[in-house]
């Protein structure tokens, strides 16, 4: 009785869980124009993943393989279905999860066939892997309830079915090492903890081997999606779009959204999207407007493109950016090698590379 | 005494309980020029100017006015000398409109009220005055509220007019528009004494200088042969070439874990839609122009105002959503507000030094104490007293008797003995002196350097600039820009705070 009295003045005043607030980019966050200026190394039909042992940079894209050869790509491998994670094992190997509902582990990445096969029926949605301690492999599961391609329903359903499952190599077991999460949507380790991003909570979380939590990045004004390491120590973390106060509002109106859902083609939902400006159509938050033909850099932001610097305590250090007025948005996976930083711009399929020596000087500029 | 000369003082002497507050100084004021005082807190540039002005009395020596001899024993008669004073703290009455507080004591046994409103509408327009005369003038702004003492003032004719920090309150449009003022003025043949902590204020209005320290005389000469480095060096007789101010950064702190978040927070009218982000271990500078609305968001952070009552947005402490309706909860969750306005806020003035720190620990005690302690109150004055080298002659020395500098020392000492994690110093140095000022800023650096998340709020673009580590600029009840002190110009900052 007392809950709902609470849901209701909360509703009614704006408070508590009713609050429709987002954070603002400031601090280590404050925007700026480098990713939407970085240069562009290939254009793909659906990239998805990078992965890299140090020396060859990896590319999932679609069903395909791919590995970067300079600035030209090499398929590798095509599968019967889409990639939907990828990495570098310590070992040589490469792992990849098809579809969201399979991981398969190769030897090289030019194995004729895979060593071991991870399947099991409540697997919808691995976004994301990493090698773990020992001989085993961690993977995010971003929802039970929806299939990797619809994300976008998982939000709108307010899923909070994550997982962080454990493949274990050896015994070829699965074992859940964290569960009920908000779209846990990339992993890395650090140190004995693993850090595990949770989209729809907007923050990064660390694991510990028993599966307990704790929070080390929250209240981001985005949609964190896959981390991977930094050479000198920290991580890089990708976010596929940023938050509005539209899409907070609506993810707080339980009637709207439903009838949005059965009702609206997704491709219009007011909801985070990782292209934008596509269409006349889409709807917008005020202000989200163009001023003489151009559109605002600083107006709520249907997509956007960002990368963040962390260091080894998940403190962000600096950002790189794609604004509302850019192109490189959908963010979903970015590593270093070779003292460049290579993302993929999901949304215009876009493959983006970035000297660190060249964002450093522009930071400091 | 020549003619020119319109009024002088001559071995002036005021002694309090036998400690003089000026001794044996000699100044002249030429006739129709601008005459800047200054001189650190406790220099004896107020006790000068009250002299003149008839607020006090002489201990020795005497006053001339026009060659004559005059010893004015109230403002009244140093009115009738042709004398008048801006005081710092306006002396107007709040709940009387503007024309009635410019004909206050001067009413005829039979007043039509429509008649004063018609006159002082055009005497206000002769000044060029954009003030209401029907105004209640406790609804003015600190500017307009300037403009009716001055338009009293030169409603009284005076033929010499004091003024004490009359820019302390004023945004810097304003500023340009009371230097036109005093311009203007000067070119009636009014001659203008003026107290100022500003310096560059001084160079930039004034004709002559005269710098005191500890109450003596110690140089007065043509404001064209000063420059910053002289007047300091006469001020505090001592190199203060330490002093951060013009130095351009070449670092910056990085920033620790974000302590203070501001999501949206709205309370009308002033703040609307304000985000932010404050971070341990680095001094997050805000400016912005009076009315951006600066010191309403951090004083919704303090518990100090409530925010809008419905979707009034979040403030979020260490990862947690807080709102507190009063400032006792603030404090104890580690949140320390330094007012801009002491006087009123900071200190309760007839209460000791000590007795006032230990307030503030009190402040951060849940549920206060039954009992208080003298013995415990003296030492936690004492200790703060040492540590932020206050300049008072003992621990039961009343607040009011300390000069501003160390008056706003107590101030923050009352805020850091609770110990805070955020401390948000609003105008930390308006009204304190140079000497005082390095060392607030000294102390100020040293929270950030101890990790503590310090936010500063400042008017004053050369102290955001030499402290901040990053620069929030507020326009219009919102952040609208954030500089890195490393690629921060003036420019930039005030073309953000403006446009």
């Amino acid at each position: 009785m007392i809950a709902a009295l609470k849901t209701f003045t909360d509703r009614l005043l704006g408070r508590g869980e009713a609050t429709i607030t987002v954070p603002s980019f400031d601090g280590a966050l404050k925007p700026n124009q480098i990713l939407e200026k970085a240069e562009i190394v290939g254009q793909f039909d659906a990239p998805e993943d990078l992965a890299t042992d140090g020396k060859t940079l990896y590319i999932a894209d679609g069903m395909a393989l791919l590995r970067l050869d300079g600035t030209a790509t090499a398929e590798l491998r095509r599968f019967d279905r889409p990639i939907t994670a990828l990495c570098c094992l310590p070992d040589g190997g490469i792992a990849v999860a098809l579809d969201g509902r399979e991981v398969q582990v190769f030897a090289s990445p030019s194995a004729p066939s895979p060593t071991l096969t991870f399947s099991d029926s409540t697997m919808m949605a691995i976004n994301a892997l990493t090698p773990g301690p020992g001989q085993t492999l961690i993977a995010t599961d971003g929802s039970t309830s929806r299939p990797y391609r619809q994300w976008v329903h998982d939000l709108m359903d307010r899923g909070r079915t994550g997982r962080v499952l454990v493949l274990d190599l050896e015994s070829r077991s699965i074992r859940t090492l964290a569960s009920g999460l908000g779209y846990a949507f990339g992993v890395c380790a650090s140190g004995s903890d693993l850090f595990v991003s949770e989209s729809w909570r907007h923050r990064v979380i660390a694991l510990g081997a028993d599966g307990s939590q704790r929070t080390v990045l929250e209240h981001l004004p985005v949609y964190p999606s896959r981390l991977s390491p930094a050479a000198s120590g920290g991580f890089w973390l990708t976010a596929f779009t940023a938050r509005t106060q539209l899409v907070e509002f609506v993810l707080r109106e339980n009637a709207y959204r439903r009838r949005m859902m059965t009702e609206i083609d997704p491709e219009y939902w007011i909801a985070p999207k990782l292209k934008s400006g596509q269409s006349f159509l889409e709807p917008m938050q005020g202000a989200h407007i163009k001023t003489m033909g151009v559109v605002k850099p600083w107006a709520p932001p249907r997509s956007y493109g960002l990368v963040i610097r962390l260091d080894a305590e998940g403190v962000p250090l600096y950002a790189v950016h794609s604004r509302v007025d850019g192109v490189n948005h959908g963010v979903v996976a970015a590593v270093e090698m070779d003292g460049s930083l290579f993302a993929i711009a999901k949304g215009p399929g876009r493959l983006l590379r970035m000297r660190l020596a060249g964002i450093e000087q522009e930071l400091r500029a | 005494m020549s003619d020119d000369i319109i009024l002088a003082l001559r071995k002036a002497t005021k002694l309090y309980a036998g400690v003089p507050a000026i001794e044996n100084v000699d100044f002249e004021l030429r006739r129709g020029e601008i005459h800047a005082l200054v001189g650190e807190n406790g220099a004896g540039k107020s006790t000068l100017t009250k002299v003149m002005a008839g607020v006090v009395a002489l201990t020795s020596g005497k006053m001339e006015v026009d060659g004559v001899e005059a010893t004015p024993r109230t403002p009244l008669e140093a009115r009738h000398l042709g004398i008048a004073m801006v005081f710092q703290e306006n002396s107007l009455v709040p709940t009387m409109t503007v024309a009635q507080n410019l004909f206050l004591g001067q009413e005829k046994f039979y007043n039509r009220l429509r008649g004063i409103y018609i006159a002082a509408q055009q005497f206000l327009q002769s000044l060029n005055f954009d003030v209401t005369p029907t105004a209640t003038v406790g609804m003015l702004g600190a500017a307009k509220k300037q403009m009716v003492e001055i338009a009293r003032a030169v409603l009284h004719e005076a033929k010499v007019i004091i003024f004490d920090e009359p820019t302390a309150t004023l945004t810097p449009e304003e500023k340009k528009y009371f230097f036109d003022l005093v311009r203007d003025l000067k070119r009636r043949g009014v001659s203008i004494v003026f107290i100022s902590h500003a310096l560059e204020e001084a160079l930039v209005l004034a004709d002559r200088i005269t710098v005191l320290r500890d109450g003596k005389h110690v140089v007065t000469d043509d404001a064209a042969k000063f420059d910053r480095a002289r007047i300091v060096q006469a001020m505090v007789g001592r190199d203060l070439s330490n002093t951060l101010y013009g130095l351009r950064k070449n670092s910056v702190r990085p920033a620790g874990a974000r302590v203070l978040t501001v999501q949206n927070l709205k309370m009308a009218p002033m703040v609307k839609n304000n985000s932010l982000s404050v971070f341990a271990g680095q001094i997050t500078g805000v400016f912005g122009l009076v009315g951006a609305g600066r010191t309403e968001t951090f004083k919704v952070v303090a518990g100090v105002l409530k925010r809008d009552f419905f979707h009034g947005g979040e403030v979020i402490l260490h990862g947690k959503p807080v709102r507190y309706r009063v400032p006792a909860p603030a404090v104890r969750a580690g949140i320390a507000y330094v007012t801009e306005d002491r006087k009123v806020e900071g200190f309760f003035e007839t209460m000791s030094v000590a007795r006032n720190i230990y307030l503030g620990l009190l402040a951060k005690l849940p549920g206060g104490r039954f009992f208080l302690s003298s013995r415990e109150a003296d030492q936690v004055g004492k200790s703060w007293v040492e540590r932020l080298k206050v300049r008072a002659t003992g621990n039961d020395i009343k607040v009011v008797e300390l000069s501003g500098g160390n008056q706003q020392k107590v101030v923050i000492a009352k805020s850091l003995v609770q110990e805070p994690d955020l401390i948000i110093f609003d105008e930390p140095t308006r009204g304190v002196d140079v000497g005082a000022i390095v060392e607030i800023h000294e102390l100020i650096q040293r929270l950030a350097d101890e990790g503590k998340a310090v936010v500063m709020i400042s008017s004053y673009l050369p102290e955001i600039m030499a402290l901040s580590d990053r620069i929030l600029v507020s326009r219009q009840g919102k952040v609208v820009e954030e500089f890195s002190a490393l690629d921060a110009t003036e420019e930039k900052i005030m073309y953000a705070a403006v446009h």
